[in-house]
């Protein structure tokens, strides 16, 4: 590894020498610093792949130099070697616990210098690669994920009589929840709420496959247990084993009339204000999509009055863990549904989600989560 | 997570202790593609003492249930605790896995 260079630190000129001759067969660029400030600069600004460090020296010392170094963002992950004629155990272990990766006792073999450089020199070759791997993945997936929030509808359709308000976050870089918005004929509108299993790239590959055939049904999409049969059957032909659970509702807002079906995701939560009571509505339903194709797809019928809501969401949501291990769960995300009548479905929105952050307590939500909010005015 | 695997004339039994989530759900599946390798064609999970099911953790007992379709043989969930049981249900997928109330009638209705 001719590329490679060595920081050689020894306040004796003989010592500095032999250590130079005996590294020279690594093939090495050997840099040479006779002490501790000196080496604090060359380490700055040439950043070589490993120090070999003297611990006795004038000046500051080379267990100062190593806490120095590490505590430097710009040469903290280079490692370091302390080669010392200190021999007890206790100092060994100091220079070990200040971030060095290595301990070798004076008078040294040379081969076994040689050998722990070799070692060390490959290690932090094989660590710096996986952190450019690291990296250059991370961008992919930033990369997905700002397509994949670019496939989202942008801002949501006004739409008389009703007011809608949506949440959307993945718990990664990119995700598995999707929902969409499609406007109908005579004041009637589709809403789909998505779930692809996982998370990452593979479930945001499952969420743009099911955008792209949602948006390329071939007719207005207004029958809920069509659409449903539609997707599955073109997503049976990806998915395997994985799935994608969805919902679809169609709202007739002049009626206020829905037609729901229903694809191994949970049904919908209805508040009916004139009972302030809010149920999950029983539809039947068919299990997910992408794994075997349906012989009929049920489809339910349901109406709403003026005040009445509806909340379509992903089971990130009532399955968001809280640190004690416990699930959110419906029947608290019912009982949110129910509080505060008269507010605005953003405002109400803006309480589950902080109701669903204060049950978390702080620990990071490890799926997608979407909700989708609608009020009769 | 823990699994214990158990084979008794002819039927594969797996045993699932604690939760089948995304972080155990990789362990579960290289148990279950080890028990591919060899010809069985009769696989009954006991759910007696799962506690915890994701939808990873479903995405697992899916790839099983259609491998033992692709090899025309029979495969049964056991013994269900009430949340997973809802889980099957909301999800639809207990239409198409067969599922038992224990460990006996599951042994039943495959052997």
């Amino acid at each position: 590894m001719g590329t490679e260079s060595i920081l050689l630190v020894d306040d004796n000129p003989t010592n500095l020498q032999v250590l130079y001759q005996t590294l020279e067969v690594t093939g090495c660029k050997l840099l040479v610093a006779k002490d501790g400030e000196t080496a604090l600069g060359i380490a700055e600004k040439a950043l070589p792949d490993l120090i070999l460090l003297d611990i006795m020296m004038p000046g500051i010392d080379g267990f100062e130099v190593c806490r120095r170094l590490k505590k430097d963002p710009t040469t903290e992950s280079i490692p370091v070697i302390f080669l010392s004629a200190l021999t007890d155990t206790k100092d060994k272990v100091r220079g070990l616990q200040l971030g060095a990766v290595d301990y070798v006792s004076k008078p040294f073999q040379p081969d076994e210098v040689i050998a722990r450089v070799n070692t060390h020199l490959t290690i932090h070759r094989l660590k710096r690669e996986v952190e450019k791997k690291k990296d250059e993945l991370e961008n992919e997936l930033e990369v997905v994920s700002d397509v994949q929030r670019r496939l989202l509808p942008k801002g949501l359709p006004e739409i008389a009589g009703f007011k809608l308000a949506v949440h959307y976050e993945t718990s990664l870089y990119a995700g598995g929840d999707y929902y969409d918005i499609a406007k109908l004929a005579d004041n009637q509108w589709g809403f789909l709420v998505a779930d692809a299993e996982g998370h990452s790239a593979p479930a945001a590959v499952m969420m743009a496959m099911t955008c792209a055939l949602f948006r390329s049904y071939p007719e207005p999409p207004t029958e809920p247990g069509e659409l449903i049969y539609f997707l599955n059957e073109h997503l049976c032909k990806v998915a395997d084993p994985s799935f994608v659970t969805a919902l679809y509702v169609v709202y007739d807002a002049n009626h206020h009339t829905l037609k729901i079906a229903r694809a191994g995701h949970p049904p919908p939560m209805i508040y009916r204000s004139s009972e302030k009571k809010a149920i999950e509505y029983p539809c039947g339903g068919v299990f997910p999509l992408g794994i075997d194709p349906y012989e009929q797809v049920p489809v339910t019928e349901a109406e709403l009055q003026p005040g009445d809501r509806i909340l379509v969401y992903t089971d990130g949501i009532t399955e968001r863990f809280s640190m004690d291990g416990k699930t959110y769960g419906e029947e608290r995300l019912l009982r949110q549904l129910e509080a505060d009548p008269g507010s605005q479905p953003q405002e109400l929105l803006v309480s589950i989600m902080k109701d669903v952050d204060k049950f978390a307590t702080g620990r990071p939500a490890d799926d997608d989560q979407a909700l989708l909010l609608g009020i009769v005015q | 997570m823990e699994i214990i695997q158990k084979e008794e004339n002819g039927v594969v039994l797996l045993a699932f202790k604690g939760r089948l989530d995304g972080k155990s759900a990789a362990e579960a599946e290289d148990i279950i593609n080890s028990i591919f390798k060899g010809e069985n064609n009769r696989l009954l999970f006991d759910f007696e003492f799962l506690e915890y099911l994701s939808s990873a953790g479903l995405r697992v007992v899916l790839g099983a249930a259609k491998e033992m379709k692709r090899r025309d043989g029979k495969f049964v969930l056991c013994a269900l605790n009430a949340y997973v049981k809802e889980v099957f249900e909301v999800s639809g997928f207990g239409a198409i896995i067969s599922i038992t109330d224990s460990v006996e009638s599951g042994i039943n209705e495959i052997s």
